[in-house]
């Protein structure tokens, strides 16, 4: 088997507000980890053999990686922006590719099916063409002025407004959306979805959040946001195959999928292929 | 609802108008179970974006390009479906013949058992022939028709006489169930009681 080049990735493992001297149990590709407070207050994970792995904490979590990191880890700007609200979701467990995970995230034309009445709703389901492209300076994959009709686009937000999107992928498994934050006209509210593999049919994923919204409730910012998810593990875990099929012929994409096939061609042309299937089966 | 075949998973569901259908279990856009969709007067519409299906499998709309009519090539593979005498029938190609009609007998339930029919004929102490087991239960008949989903695991319909009353056919009812408790046992590798 050839080696997969995401073995040298930074992962999300922990959230950094959990790590403890006690430790956590978690996984990393297959691999049993341990991730814990080390005694000069850093984040220490090691390996299932004991070996001591790659970490780092940043935008709220925890960061490790199986290999050797030829990049540090990517760049959210507007993460240390003053006056924002970082809200740290947690974890919702699902039992599908963490690819899967991803592009789920990158889609909006589900809105109005999966998400009824909070981020879409009948007969608001047309998408607007928008643009895709990877970003060969920053090995990144982008789509921008993506567009849609949103009943109740974030917690902020009182009635059905358009809400523009942008997206990014900077790393195979973790995707940062910029969307219109109604109480700053000009600013971009950031979410992001980090996800952890934990086997190829199996992640944990932690959104994460740095907002411009100083009104509404942690706990409603982070039971909103769960829900959310939690609509969307009712889909990724019942999606046939599991794996994420790379190769077209499998599935049909239309014009409103064309951040997925930018997406798949990016994870094919770098041989990021944890939780990907290369023929149909 | 969810089906089994021996062609794989089935979606089967049913038009307003009551017309039945059974489709593969997968929406070719991204893959997700259709069986989890659901239905909109003759069409069955995917619950992941909504890409809606008529009876023959066809795709009618895609709602996210709502002026777009979608090419005949998008299409979910489709089974052929019998529906008579209270029992939906589905068929892997062409049928060679009308599926068997059952005189003087009336569908009563439907129950899984966790065991194959091997396990169920030794339970009910005979074999079954052309699908069909009759068990006797203290001396009462029932008739089973037993659909296999895979090697351990069968779909078993209780048939019942057409002129029964409803309390010979509870009882019909709890002899299937303990048909069911006993070959689940040996499936297991328990003793039969
Ligand atoms: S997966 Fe069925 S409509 Fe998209
Ligand atoms: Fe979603």
């Amino acid at each position: 088997m050839t080696r997969d080049t995401m073995i040298d990735g930074w992962y999300p493992v922990s959230l950094a507000s959990q790590l403890d001297a006690h430790g956590r149990s978690t996984a990393l590709m297959g691999e049993p980890i341990e991730v814990r407070r080390g005694e000069d207050g850093n984040a220490k994970v090691t390996g299932g053999n004991g070996r001591a792995l790659p970490a780092c904490i940043r935008y709220g979590h925890v960061w490790s990686s199986l290999g050797d990191p030829q990049k540090p880890l990517f760049a959210i700007p507007e993460a240390d922006q003053p006056g924002r609200r970082l809200v740290d979701v947690g974890v919702v467990r699902v039992r599908c590719s963490p690819l899967r995970a991803v592009e789920n995230f990158l889609d909006i034309a589900h809105f109005p099916f999966v998400h009824t009445d909070i981020l879409g709703a009948e007969p608001h389901t047309e998408v607007q063409n928008y643009k895709v492209e990877i970003r060969e300076d920053e090995d990144e994959v982008w789509a921008t002025q993506v567009r849609f009709y949103q009943p109740q686009a974030a917690k902020s937000a009182e009635g059905g407004i358009t809400t523009e999107y942008m997206y990014r992928v900077p790393a195979p498994t973790c995707s940062i959306l910029y969307k219109t934050c109604p109480p700053r006209p000009g600013e971009w509210d950031v979410i992001t979805l980090f996800v952890q593999p934990l086997a190829e049919d199996l992640c944990d994923v932690w959104p994460w959040m740095a907002l411009f919204d100083d009104e509404t409730p942690m706990t409603d910012l982070i039971h909103f946001q769960q829900t959310i998810f939690v609509q969307d593990r009712s889909i990724l875990e019942n999606q046939i195959p599991r794996l994420l099929p790379l190769d077209p012929g499998m599935e049909i994409p239309t014009r409103a999928d064309l951040t997925s096939v930018a997406y798949r061609r990016w994870l094919k042309r770098h041989g990021y292929t944890y939780g990907a299937q290369l023929v149909a089966q | 609802m969810p089906a089994q075949s021996p062609a794989g998973p089935v979606a089967l569901w049913r038009t307003r108008s009551g017309r039945a259908a059974a489709f593969a279990d997968r929406c070719p856009h991204r893959g997700m179970r259709l069986s989890h969709g659901f239905v909109r007067g003759e069409t069955l519409s995917c619950i992941y974006h909504g890409w809606s299906y008529a009876q023959a499998g066809n795709c009618l709309r895609i709602p996210a390009h709502p002026a777009l009519t979608p090419p005949d090539t998008i299409r979910v593979a489709t089974q052929h479906v019998e529906d008579g005498g209270g029992i939906i029938w589905i068929s892997v190609g062409e049928p060679a013949a009308p599926p068997p009609r059952f005189e003087g007998l009336a569908p009563l339930r439907s129950m899984v058992v966790e065991a194959g029919i091997v396990a169920l004929e030794a339970a009910a102490g005979t074999r079954a022939a052309g699908g069909l087991l009759d068990y006797t239960h203290d001396d009462r008949a029932v008739r089973l028709l037993l659909a296999p989903e895979g090697q351990a695991r069968t779909l078993m319909h209780v048939l019942a006489d057409e002129d029964s009353n409803p309390g010979e056919r509870i009882a019909a009812s709890r002899a299937a169930e303990s048909l069911r408790r006993v070959a689940e046992d040996i499936a297991r590798g328990g003793i039969a009681r």
